[in-house]
């Protein structure tokens, strides 16, 4: 009972001072701050309720990453039965140009990677995570991680030293 | 293509806007998590009262059901009209541009057994008035740390209202950005004027499994039809993710205007923010065995 206990003061101590980055997770896939805090929500909750499965607590980080990112796959998979036209999109199509937005090819092009390369490279690059931990995330093998790494940074165009 | 690299696009990632809820969100979601593991702990002890409570609903049904001459005797009693109704007791409001509140209490009246009714009604009274509490509290604890938006919407729906059954929800919706729902019912047996509880319903707690097997196997079937149709079980999620295997012994329920049991799951109870409150109908015919009578369901 009272590892239990320590486990749960942990978890709690860990999502409020990791919230921001959660947070960022969620929303670079969800693109909408709405959207994004109930996804955060769901998975502390989940998470909570689910200690028991996190056998040792060393591995907080992945394994609660694991259920933010599934936490998100759901969402998008449910909200993909709706097809949405968001101002970018309608902006592309009248061949509009945003000049104040430098980045928006940059982030479209993220956005049209696969989820699990997305991820990848969420992971990787902005969160800083290893290849091992990515791999436990989605529970890939490693090498697998690695390809999908290099073909989604190719296709970004994204020069990398590592 | 412009000339990209990493740096930029972590620098658009760092520049995402944090929303000032976020903190309080992450917050009440510790809280409602914590709530759910405290129901599994002490669900041993509610376990206890719930057989007992049983027992004492069990003479009654069981006598109305054997003895005829008890039966006559209470059909001889006169009933004279008997309206049982639900209405708005007391409504708390708030509204100031990002906090609202609107908190309604039902009341019940017309029940003869004033002790069941006033006990349901001061629970209504007394709940309320903690929501209400709790939230003018989180308001002026948000107000403190640079704003931001609550709300709480509650108030109640009359689920089923027969000559023999009232079934009351009462629901509470919090806003922190998102929202999480939760339902609670009250059956009433009007005619006898008893409060019917899930334990009650039933002989023994082997009910527990009948529903829940019933409940995991209309889940895989709706997941079949429609992937999008997540529930948090094994079968659909990864086993170590299950959050859902029994329903508590005080699970959410109501008797449905045709004598079906409904089993009710808050928001995020058993799936996903956007699967909502569920709710699933129980086949009569599988509760047969371990139904005390038919008296309300069949």
């Amino acid at each position: 009972m009272r590892t239990r206990l320590k486990l749960e003061k942990q978890y709690e101590d860990y999502v409020i001072e990791n919230k921001e980055k959660h947070y960022r997770i969620a929303y670079s896939y969800v693109k909408n701050a709405d959207d994004a805090l109930d996804i955060v929500q769901e998975a502390v909750f989940k998470a909570y309720v689910s200690l028991n499965t996190l056998k040792n607590s060393e591995y907080m980080k992945t394994w609660f990453y694991r259920i933010l990112v599934n936490s998100s796959l759901d969402f998008l998979r449910k909200q993909k039965k709706v097809v949405t036209m968001d101002e970018e999109n309608i902006a592309a199509f009248n061949d509009c140009v945003f000049d104040e937005y430098e980045n928006i090819d940059l982030n479209n092009a993220l956005d049209e990677l696969p989820d699990d390369c997305r991820s990848i490279v969420i992971l990787r690059f902005f969160e800083d995570l290893k290849i091992e931990e990515i791999a436990q995330i989605l529970d890939e093998n490693v090498n697998t991680v690695k390809t999908r790494l290099y073909k989604s940074l190719n296709k970004l165009r994204i020069e990398m030293n590592d | 293509m412009k000339n990209n690299n990493k740096d930029q696009l972590k620098n658009d990632y760092m520049n995402i806007v944090i929303p000032e809820e976020l903190d309080f969100a992450v917050r009440k979601s510790l809280m409602e998590g914590k709530k759910k593991m405290n129901k599994q702990k002490y669900l041993k002890i509610i376990k206890t009262t719930a057989a007992t409570a049983a027992v004492i609903a069990t003479v009654f049904t069981v006598s109305i059901n054997t003895s005829e001459a008890l039966a006559l005797t209470l059909s001889e009693i006169p009933v004279i009209n008997k309206i049982v109704r639900v209405l708005t007791f007391r409504e708390y409001k708030i509204n100031e541009d990002t906090y609202d509140a609107d908190i309604k209490t039902p009341a019940i009246e017309g029940l003869e057994n004033k002790e069941l009714e006033s006990s349901l009604n001061e629970k209504y009274l007394e709940e309320n008035k903690l929501l209400y509490e709790q939230f003018t509290s989180d308001m002026e604890s948000m107000k403190a740390n640079n704003g931001g938006h609550l709300g709480v919407d509650s108030g109640y729906v009359v689920k089923t209202d027969t000559d023999k059954i009232l079934s009351v929800g009462r629901y509470v919706v919090n806003t922190v950005g998102s929202s999480s729902t939760t339902f609670q019912y009250d059956t009433i047996d009007k005619e006898n004027e008893i409060l019917i509880t899930l334990p009650s319903l039933f002989k023994d707690e082997s009910y527990i499994d009948v529903i829940s097997e019933n409940i995991k196997e209309q889940m895989l079937e709706l997941h079949k039809i429609d992937e999008y149709n997540v529930y948090w079980i094994e079968g659909i999620e990864d086993a170590s993710m299950a959050v859902f295997n029994k329903i508590s012994s005080n699970q959410s329920f109501y008797i449905s205007s045709d004598n079906k049991l409904i089993i009710s799951f808050d928001k995020y109870e058993v799936a996903p923010g956007y699967m909502g409150v569920i709710e699933f109908e129980i086949p009569s015919d599988i509760l047969g065995d371990v139904l005390i009578s038919d008296e309300y369901i069949k």
